[in-house]
């Protein structure tokens, strides 16, 4: 674990880094406030620090104030070491910010000890944050898939829209859909079908730009969302998704399975200023014409209908994917 | 200090033993000693090399911090006073010194609240505890040294 000691004093700094590098401390030792906040305040900086009250440019107390304005990431234990010892000054330093606070001179074994509670607090702390990342993660991604889940691909989507109208470029929207997944299921079981749709996930994830976007939409519905993408290439990136998931089985505990998709392909610069449910309709359509077409094909949403093609928007049958 | 009465020898020798450390505390309450061996020596954990590199660090250092609170004790600025004490203060306190750093101390308190008028008679007794100290630290330096 390292550590940060800031002392003005050679010999109080030498003595508290022979003491805490004996405990098994990696230390690093300032002689200044300056130097300690800004060491604290790195990316990767040091999650201890014991402090000297006085000391130039900045005092122990200053540390802390401005460790606590500045670091917002991890929590930074920081304890306050002087030969003050009046009432006033240990509040004064508690309200600092400090965790804690010993007088000099200090003694090794409790030194040691009060840096063993430093590290259950930010223990502590470690665990709250992984608690809480992996709610965030929950929050944000489908259970079964990893994937975006079906709020968060939308926000994505609208975001990624409204900076494509800013900057005159095109958002390329893929409505995705597995071939004949009911089979699947009705078939070899709702497992083998997530074990499908899993590995489905993964080869969508494999096929795109690590700044591209991948969501569960539905049951075994994908959206993805292609950035800044030129409209000149859309069809072809499209086709080499598709290509990616037909190309082998998909190899499940029952053996392998032959897996297609259809694809709606929608090019956002060819439909002006429409809202995102609106787009997600027209792309939803031309995922029909792709079933429609004999399934394992890329259809592209156009804002005119060619003359003599049933218009799939005018109604909504039922159909079986 | 309680000691039970009519209990066997090896009580009595415990019962003795905390007796003495009780007076030993006692003594060093009244009056700090110039300099406790034993405390520096737990202080560092027995480590004789950092000991070594203690007295080497005060041996260079403590001439100019001497220098600067003599400095500030005769331009009777009190900033300056209770800076300089305050750092002999922590260096001789680090090195179990109590008597020069209880001087040091009082030196301090006299710098943060300007009483200029003690500060010449208070730098004559630290530098007086100094005086006693410094052959007592080169002694110990002496004999970690060996």
């Amino acid at each position: 674990m390292k550590i940060l000691i800031a002392d003005d004093e050679a010999l109080s700094r030498r003595l508290l880094q022979s003491t805490l590098e004996r405990a098994g401390y990696e230390v690093i030792a300032v002689e200044n406030g300056r130097q300690a906040a800004d060491q604290i305040c790195t990316a990767d900086g040091p999650r201890l620090a014991l402090l000297d009250w006085v000391m130039p440019e900045l005092d122990g107390p200053g540390v802390c104030r401005e460790v606590r304005k500045r670091k917002e990431q991890s929590y930074v234990y920081m304890a306050l070491i002087t030969s003050k010892e009046a009432k006033e000054d240990v509040i004064a330093g508690l309200e600092s910010g400090a965790d804690d606070y010993l007088t000099k001179p200090f003694d090794p074994e409790e030194l040691k000890a009060r840096l063993r509670t430093g590290l259950r607090i930010l223990g502590l702390e470690n665990r709250l944050v992984e608690a809480r990342e992996e709610m965030r993660f929950k929050a944000s991604h489908d259970a079964l898939t990893t994937l975006w889940n079906r709020a968060v691909i939308l926000e994505l989507l609208e975001r990624e829209l409204s900076r494509s109208h800013r900057e005159n470029a095109t958002t390329v929207i893929i409505l995705c859909d597995i071939d004949h997944f009911k089979d699947v299921n009705d078939t070899f079981g709702h497992l083998i079908g997530d074990e499908l749709l899993r590995e489905t996930s993964k080869r969508l994830l494999a096929s795109v730009r690590s700044y591209d976007f991948v969501g569960r939409y539905g049951g075994e519905e994908f959206l993805i969302v292609l950035n800044n993408c030129d409209p000149a290439f859309a069809v072809a990136r499209a086709e080499e998704i598709r290509n990616t998931i037909a190309q082998r089985p998909v190899q499940t505990s029952t053996g392998p399975v032959p897996v297609t998709m259809s694809l709606g392909l929608l090019l956002s610069h060819q439909w002006g200023t429409r809202s995102v449910e609106e787009l997600l309709r027209e792309a939803d359509i031309a995922l029909y014409a792709a079933k429609e077409a004999g399934r394992n094909c890329v259809k592209l949403a156009s804002p005119t209908p060619a003359l003599g093609v049933p218009d799939s928007r005018i109604k909504e049958p039922a159909r079986q994917r | 200090m309680h000691c039970r009465l009519g209990g066997n020898e090896q009580a009595d020798k415990e019962c003795g033993a905390q007796n003495e450390q009780a007076a030993k505390k006692a003594r060093k309450e009244l009056a700090p000693l110039i300099f406790d061996h034993e405390e520096l020596l737990a202080r560092v954990e027995n480590d004789r090399e950092l000991l070594r590199d203690l007295l080497a660090i005060f041996k260079e250092d403590f001439p100019r911090q001497l220098l600067a609170l003599r400095e500030a004790v005769d331009a009777k600025d009190g900033n300056r006073v209770a800076t300089a004490a305050h750092t002999l203060r922590g260096m001789l306190s680090n090195l179990a010194a109590s008597q020069a750093a209880a001087t040091a101390a009082r030196l301090e308190q006299m710098g943060r609240k300007n009483e200029t008028l003690g500060f010449q008679e208070a730098f004559g007794v630290f530098e007086n505890d100094a005086n006693k100290l410094l052959p007592q630290l080169d002694a110990c330096m002496a004999e970690v040294c060996k």
